[in-house]
């Protein structure tokens, strides 16, 4: 299905939107970065009684490399998106003016003298919306793996909280701390990427 | 699109699109030229996008598109040239001469294969299939970086903005009361020509030209007598900087 300029338009400026909400996503990700070092220096410090602990913060650690680094890859594709859909948008322009002179120059001697850039041009919009749909897929796709890595984090959460109510009572209250502080980035990244979603309205075409 | 034939030569023809009825209410309507031999066309000043398919659509009444080899910007307005991208992409073997100053600038409406021909501040001489085309400097007239276009042959000079006013699209194509025509120009020369130097220059420099027209790219064509009767009173008025406009 083709996007008509207006919705073309309308989707060039919500991937940028997508863009600009992702620095919240990343602000999110280094939180849980730095939580995850955190447990690690606690860890390390609390010794054999908190050693189930610390494949929790292992992933916790992994978690936050891989999101920022599908922050940055969606940032990319938010690019990409917005470009392709500026270049549809000036590609459906041409093509409309071509149309235009086409229909105004019927009883021209010369009329099919601009066929060739027509037939060109058409085939120009038809790559470009080749190409914005590859993207728009792409998008979709990252938005959908780090919703899903951030459901994973519900369940380590959970795992975790049980484990932090195993330790010794001297290091219980900074893990709980810590699991609390892995809950809420958890929730506000999958709340913006969820957001990120709803704005995209993702068409498939 | 109206579409005047002002000039047929031995070797050559001026022709003249104008007069736009289709055209958005909101834009000002423009002269486009065309200069064709029996295999080549060079367009001056081709005008703005929106004007674009109703020029494409008026051209191929004279000659097939793939013919306009060349293309000549007087300066970097969009009413003159914003429709560039739309020409990259029909005439890529193409090539613009336009006023070097503004080459960084005029690209920015899309020039990916058109080939950039800088003309130097002194002006220059161009051919085309015979025939030779004078790029006149008109700096600051209005524009910093600016060209007139001289035809020794048909004797035209195409003046650009010189000799425009805000005109509508029922003008006629030639001025026929120059001192009736004079309400419709004065003060868009007092207000768009900066420079009282700049306009001495220029007046003497194309004063020196035989003229039978003088075709700018707004409004009526100035045919013989009024050609002087025009250069004449914009002599006498006083343009630019430091004049009140009421």
């Amino acid at each position: 299905m083709e996007l008509n300029d207006e919705s073309r338009t309308t989707f060039f400026i919500r991937a940028v939107g997508v863009s600009a909400r992702l620095s919240a996503v990343l602000k999110e990700a280094k939180n849980i970065s730095l939580e995850a070092m955190n447990a690690k220096a606690l860890v390390a410090r609390a010794g054999e009684s908190v050693r189930t602990f610390k494949p929790i913060t292992d992933y916790m650690v992994e978690l936050s490399y891989d999101t920022i680094k599908l922050v940055e890859e969606i940032n990319t594709e938010a690019l990409n998106i917005s470009k392709s859909s500026l270049t549809a948008m000036r590609g459906s322009y041409a093509v409309s003016q071509y149309k235009k002179a086409k229909e105004n120059s019927k009883e021209a001697l010369y009329g099919d003298s601009f066929d060739k850039p027509m037939f060109n041009a058409q085939k120009d919009l038809d790559e470009f919306q080749k190409n914005l749909s590859r993207h728009t897929q792409r998008l979709h796709e990252l938005l959908q793996e780090i919703e899903t890595r951030m459901l994973a984090a519900n369940v380590v959460t959970s795992t975790s909280r049980l484990e932090a109510a195993t330790v010794s009572s001297v290091y219980q209250a900074n893990f709980e701390a810590i699991v609390g502080k892995f809950e809420v980035a958890a929730k506000n990244i999958r709340a913006t990427v969820m957001e990120c979603r709803k704005i995209l309205k993702l068409r498939r075409y | 699109m109206k579409k005047v034939k002002i000039y047929e030569g031995l070797h050559h023809e001026w022709i003249m699109f104008g007069r736009d009825v289709e055209k958005p209410e909101k834009i000002i309507d423009t002269n486009q030229y065309l200069i064709k031999t029996s295999r080549e066309g060079i367009l001056l000043d081709p005008g703005g996008i929106e004007l674009f398919s109703s020029m494409l659509a008026a051209i191929v009444h004279f000659m097939p598109v793939d013919q306009i080899t060349h293309l000549f910007a007087s300066h970097q307005d969009p009413d003159i040239i914003s429709s560039l991208g739309l020409w990259d992409k029909t005439i890529s073997h193409a090539t613009l001469h336009a006023p070097w100053l503004w080459e960084g600038f005029l690209r920015h409406y899309g020039c990916d294969s058109i080939t950039y021909a800088a003309i130097p501040d002194e002006g220059s001489i161009f051919k085309m299939d015979g025939i030779e085309l004078h790029f006149i400097p008109a700096h600051y007239m209005h524009s910093s970086g600016n060209f007139s276009v001289y035809d020794p042959v048909a004797k035209i000079l195409f003046s650009g903005d010189i000799g425009a006013g805000l005109n509508k699209v029922d003008d006629p194509m030639f001025v026929e009361d120059f001192y009736a025509h004079i309400p419709s120009i004065k003060k868009f020369h007092q207000r768009w020509m900066p420079s009282e130097r700049a306009k001495f220059a220029w007046i003497e420099r194309v004063r020196r030209l035989d003229i039978d027209m003088l075709c700018p790219q707004h409004g009526s064509i100035y045919k013989g007598e009024n050609v002087t009767r025009f250069l004449d009173w914009l002599e006498s008025i006083e343009v630019g900087i430091g004049l009140r406009i009421d």
